[in-house]
């Protein structure tokens, strides 16, 4: 006991967390090795970030619900701070900076007396950033910074607190190729130091490149802690996946036919001359790193942002967007990023939400008429499966899964030939995933098509007929998902290479 | 390039240098005109009417910084300088103008409460508050202005050291005090840690709600002080000029480049933004135009102000 | 077990202020013989009428979720407008032409809501309270900052007569444009499709944006409509009491937020109701009726109103949430 304690900078053993209706972590239990760069990997859900953001002080875990040991100190309740005092530091994928401030400034946040003002601030940040080999002037504003320049803010920021311990969150899915090497290059340093790193990634080319040991969960359970010689990678996946990949997709969409839309020169300040096809009856699947410029493009083709210059021709006829309300008529539906901001109206209900984009279909002469609309309401939510005590309930009361079919329901009701569907499952647990994947593949047989964007590689290659990849505002790649390897389409997705393997 | 596009740099610029440019334009336009506007005195006294406004602004920007707002300003000002006067009629004046500070500070507090702890939205809730202390200075004075009793007082808002007024001296050492504040102290710069992002400062193990809440109790203070010292300016206590100058002075503070947003701005900035009015009134006033004419000009000044600070944060949002 | 306090609160706050007032009422009952005499009824239904439309115009605002301030600018404007309008045009006209500058007013409003893009409550007070600085110069310089009468030419059937003190059987004829307007405000609200749309603006913009929900014409129509119940307010007023000084309109936004909040709709937007709005109003004219024969100077109801509205401001932010 006593020699594992010295070696192992952190040890968990039996930690559980329950949020109210799900498990999001049961009995997980490892170790990690002073000095060692130990990688976690899990899909989407695996429960990842919860660990972290218990042992970051976000979340406490479960009361009585095992141990944490951090360098030798038994952990009971935690907050940020304190985490970040004890050693413990974590660098977010949303980094935790704050924008009008100067680099300087957010290094040493909460601790300007300490270092003696605006001047001593300065001068040991540039000391810090000096020690891991960046040249950033710590006076400029954190908005001015690329992502990569922010998360080396944030690793000078842990430094600065003296930490045995980083977390990085998944810090490489918005950097280059060469901002990816450069980060390569400062965790050798840091481990050189003696700093301990965990590194939450799902691209297990990252985690085979320079982690030591390898943690890999599952619906909220540690299947195995390997060291990286002893781990290969189809064990890995395998062991990533668990069950077979079969019962989590349905097939796709079989009778995939001609051209429906065709999207020409579509040139905003983030999108360079993006063109594309979709096909009737099938899935398109748009990857790309968070920033790419997905929803960019959707939400272009949807009118919702304003843009001009781009052509869209439907079925052989130019459509003129210039609003939702024209691409609601032109045959589109939307499903937005973010359910709770963008789609729903969360105090009104079931029946309201479903119902706020068919208006012709239950006013006359702009009179409503009540039970034309309840009639969409209950209709929507029989046909989805919508779990609510009745379609007048509040839609705030149900969960993320139900209130996501709402809002496919509130488009189905229009009889879409063309539905983007920006996240659809996100945040919403596996069973109702299904239901929304059976949805999908639904619309596309019935001859329309569907415009997938989602984070989660899996979803987007089991689903999509066809992948798209996106870097940095330009189309990289035109991919078969069952002919061409993740790999290959990743790697079009990181911009690496320019080219396109037919179907 | 389209003429947003390149107008767009004309425009940024314009927005974020607004007071500067809004002052140098007026400076300009005046030596069109053969005013009395460049005498020593009449910049000595544009300088001495706008102090008050300028210490009002200062407590405020505080609360604009951490990405609130006080709209009570008003209302604290008359009845603190209500307070004063009629107290001096029973205790020595000192204790008189302290009691009225600590009235602003308690005003502040409890908009503190009503703000950080129960998370109301400031701006509604604090001009609320305002409206609801206009009434009670009413109350108090029965709308009528209360004479000041004590001669020293009046000294106070108009009296003079070497040809400098005392209430612009008073001012240039509260803006000292404000600037250092924000700029040099913890407790200023967690200010704007707050407003930049209310998370991450939190997170940052900095007391977020302490420290928003002192923001308020500062501008009530601040208000507070403000109140006396125009009331010893007038020598009378009155419930008037209370309405107006909550919104002049927040929308000053964001002339100024203090943006509602929050984690923006400073102390100098908010006092270039109010010297943007006090030259406006003092401009109108030499002009010769009519009380009503400035009144109108003034209101569509700040609904031009606010626009244009509302539709560049509109360009931001599309030019995604 | 905060969710159900929360929901408790705002009805328990409805209730407490309806306990309060009805208290107030019994008490002034009993103490104060003239509550109860049909002079002091009649003046309660008197200041109903302007204070009621001027709050119905604004419920619809505050649903859309903004805020209009500058009521008390058009109001005067509107009032001014009129009174010297009568002479040269005739009564009728210079009531249409009121009702236009009042619609007007509101519309302008709108525009510049509208084309700021202001997202949030608080812009849209400051653009709204500025106007109502500039509507209400408009209004000092149009009547010269005088006092305007209104003059009654002999032989001439006064249309503003029969508002101001004309009665159809037991009821007076402001209390029937009352019922008139309420009707179709209500239906419009509920009734209507655009009704419907700017509930949704007032829930989420941004939902119903993506929805193709016409949100912008949502934004005029509040506006508009605010401003134009602002002027018929105005109108009933004026033919009250037949002169129109230029800053009558002076402290109608504040008692009209505070009863539409009192009347129960949340600031937050997207929901609410014109019926509760009335009541709201009912609670407000009672307590000053109240306060006022009991000796309550006008300054300390001012004070009262204040902290009422802040108290209501506060329950119904933790309502929400």
């Amino acid at each position: 006991m006593e020699k594992q304690t010295s070696e192992c900078i952190l040890s968990i053993k039996d930690v559980s967390k329950s949020f109210p209706g799900v498990k999001a972590l049961q009995k997980v239990s490892f170790d990690v090795r002073r000095g060692s760069v130990h990688g976690l990997v899990g899909e989407n859900g695996a429960g990842k970030s919860t660990l972290m953001k218990i042992l970051s002080g976000v979340y406490q875990k479960d009361a009585a619900s095992g141990t944490v040991i951090f360098d030798g100190e038994t952990i009971e309740h935690t907050t940020p701070h304190e985490s970040m005092q004890r050693g413990l530091a974590i660098i977010y994928q949303e980094l935790n900076l704050v924008n009008t401030m100067s680099v300087g400034e957010n290094i040493f946040l909460g601790r300007f007396k300490e270092m003696k003002g605006m001047r001593g601030t300065h001068t040991s940040a540039r000391e810090l950033l000096d020690r891991i080999d960046c040249k950033i002037d710590t006076h400029k504003l954190v908005s001015e910074l690329s992502v990569s320049e922010k998360q080396m803010v944030e690793i000078a920021k842990a430094l600065s607190f003296k930490s045995k311990l980083i977390i990085m969150d998944e810090p490489s899915s918005s950097l280059t190729a060469e901002e990816l090497v450069e980060l390569v290059k400062i965790i050798h340093q840091l481990k050189e130091q003696g700093i301990s790193i965990i590194y939450i990634s799902h691209k297990l080319d990252e985690i085979f490149d320079f982690c030591d040991v390898v943690t890999i969960m599952r619906d909220g359970q540690i299947i195995d802690t390997k060291a990286k010689v002893d781990l290969t990678r189809d064990e890995m996946i395998t062991k990533m996946v668990g069950r077979s990949i079969e019962n989590e997709y349905p097939e796709r969409p079989q009778n995939v036919g001609v051209t429906l839309m065709e999207v020409l020169s579509l040139n905003t300040l983030k999108l360079h001359d993006v063109s594309f096809t979709l096909k009737k009856g099938e899935i398109l699947g748009l990857v790309g790193l968070v920033g790419a410029g997905r929803t960019e493009i959707v939400r272009a083709l949807f009118g919702a942002d304003k843009t001009e210059g781009h052509q869209i021709l439907i079925n052989g006829s130019a459509v003129r967007i210039k609003n939702p309300n024209d691409a609601k008529h032109a045959g589109f539906g939307f499903v937005p990023e973010d359910r709770k901001l963008q789609g729903l109206v969360l105090p009104f209900s079931v029946e309201a939400n479903i119902s706020m984009a068919s208006f012709e279909k239950f006013t006359k002469f702009g009179f409503i008429s009540k039970s034309k609309e309840s009639e969409i309401g209950i209709r929507q939510a029989k046909a989805l499966a919508v779990k609510t005590p009745s379609t007048k309930t509040p839609v705030k009361n149900l969960s993320g899964g139900n209130q996501q079919k709402c809002i496919i329901g509130r488009w189905l009701e229009n009889d879409p030939r063309i539905f983007i569907m920006d996240e659809p499952t996100r945040g919403i647990d596996v069973g109702a995933k299904y239901e929304i994947y059976v949805l999908m593949k639904a619309i596309a047989e019935k001859g329309g098509a569907v415009i997938l964007i989602s984070s989660e590689l899996p979803e987007v290659l089991n689903m999509s007929n066809r992948v798209l990849t996106l870097f940095e505002g330009r189309i990289t790649g035109e991919f078969n998902p069952q002919t061409a390897s993740a790999d290959q389409i990743m790697r079009a997705a990181l911009g690496m290479t320019e080219g396109s393997v037919k179907p | 390039m389209t003429i947003m596009e390149s107008s767009a740099p004309l425009l940024k610029l314009a927005t974020k240098q607004k007071a500067f440019v809004a002052i140098v334009g007026m400076l300009v336009l005046m030596l069109f005109f053969d005013t009395n506007f460049y005498t020593t005195y009449n910049l000595l006294d544009m300088l001495n009417s706008t102090s008050i406004l300028l210490i009002l602004a200062f407590g405020v920007s505080l609360t604009v910084i951490s990405a609130g707002c006080d709209l009570s300003i008003g209302g604290i000002m008359v009845v603190a300088g209500i307070i004063a006067i009629k107290l001096m009629d029973v205790m020595p004046m000192w204790g008189a103008i302290l009691c009225a500070l600590v009235f602003g500070a308690f005003v502040g507090f409890v908009n503190g409460f009503l703000v950080v702890q129960q998370k109301t939205e400031p701006f509604i809730i604090t001009l609320g508050m305002g409206m609801l202390l206009t009434g009670v200075a009413q109350q108090l004075t029965d709308a009528r202005p209360v004479p000041a009793s004590n001669p020293d007082f009046m000294m106070i808002g108009n009296g003079d050291l070497f040809g400098m007024p005392y209430l612009v001296i008073i001012m240039l050492v509260c803006f000292a005090l404000a600037h250092w504040l924000m700029r040099y102290t913890q407790y200023g710069r967690n200010l704007y840690a707050i407003g930049g992002d209310y998370e991450v400062a939190l997170y940052s193990g900095i007391d977020v709600v302490r420290t928003k809440w002192i923001a308020f109790v500062i501008s009530g203070v601040g208000a507070a002080l403000a109140g006396v010292l125009l009331s010893s300016k007038l020598n009378t206590g009155s419930s008037i000029y209370g309405e107006t100058a909550a919104l002049i002075v927040n929308c000053g503070v964001v002339v100024g480049g203090t943006s509602f947003a929050g984690g923006i701005g400073g102390i100098p900035q908010s006092a270039l933004g109010l010297l943007v009015f006090g030259i406006l009134d003092n401009a109108m006033n030499m002009l010769g135009i009519t009380s009503y004419i400035q009144i109108l000009l003034k209101g569509a000044i700040i609904v031009g102000i606010i626009w244009m600070d509302c539709f560049y944060q509109k360009r931001k949002r599309e030019l995604v | 077990m905060k969710k159900n306090f929360s929901a408790i609160g705002q009805g328990l706050f409805r209730n407490y202020v309806l306990i309060a007032i009805l208290a107030l009422v019994a008490v002034t009952m009993l103490v104060e013989p003239n509550f109860m005499t049909f002079a002091n009824l009649i003046n309660i239904m008197r200041q109903f009428g302007p204070l009621v439309m001027v709050s119905l115009g604004m419920t619809f605002v505050i649903i859309g979720g903004f805020i209009d301030l500058s009521v008390a600018g058009t109001i005067s404007l509107v009032a001014v407008v009129t009174v010297t309008l009568i002479d040269p045009i005739g009564q009728v006209p210079a009531i249409l032409v009121g009702l236009a500058v009042g619609a007007l007013c509101g519309y302008i409003n709108s525009v510049l809501v509208l084309s700021s893009g202001a997202l949030t409550q608080a812009e849209a007070l400051f653009i709204t309270f500025g106007m109502s600085t500039v509507y209400s110069a408009i209004a000092l310089m149009y009547s010269g900052g005088s006092t305007k009468h209104m003059r009654f030419l002999k032989g001439d059937t006064s249309v503003i007569e029969a508002l101001g003190q004309g009665s159809v059987g037991i009821f007076s004829v402001s209390f029937l444009v009352f019922l008139v307007c309420l009707a179709v405000l209500w239906v419009f609200q509920t009734q209507t499709r655009m009704g419907r749309a700017i509930c949704l603006t007032g829930g989420n913009k941004t939902a119903a944006h993506l929805c193709g929900v016409p949100v912008s014409r949502s934004i005029i129509a509040i506006y508009t409509i605010s401003g134009f119940m602002a002027a018929i307010g105005a109108i009933i007023l004026f033919s009250r009491i037949t002169t129109a000084s230029p800053v009558i309109g002076a402290g109608y936004e504040t008692n009209a937020i505070l009863a539409v909040v009192v009347g129960g709709t949340t600031l937050k937007g997207g929901k609410g109701s014109v019926l509760r709005t009335v009541m709201g109003v009912l609670l407000v004219i009672l307590m000053s009726n109240c306060l006022n024969l009991l000796g309550v100077t006008p300054y300390m109801q001012v004070v009262t109103k204040g902290a009422i509205l802040v108290i209501a401001i506060w329950l119904d932010n933790r309502t929400q949430i």
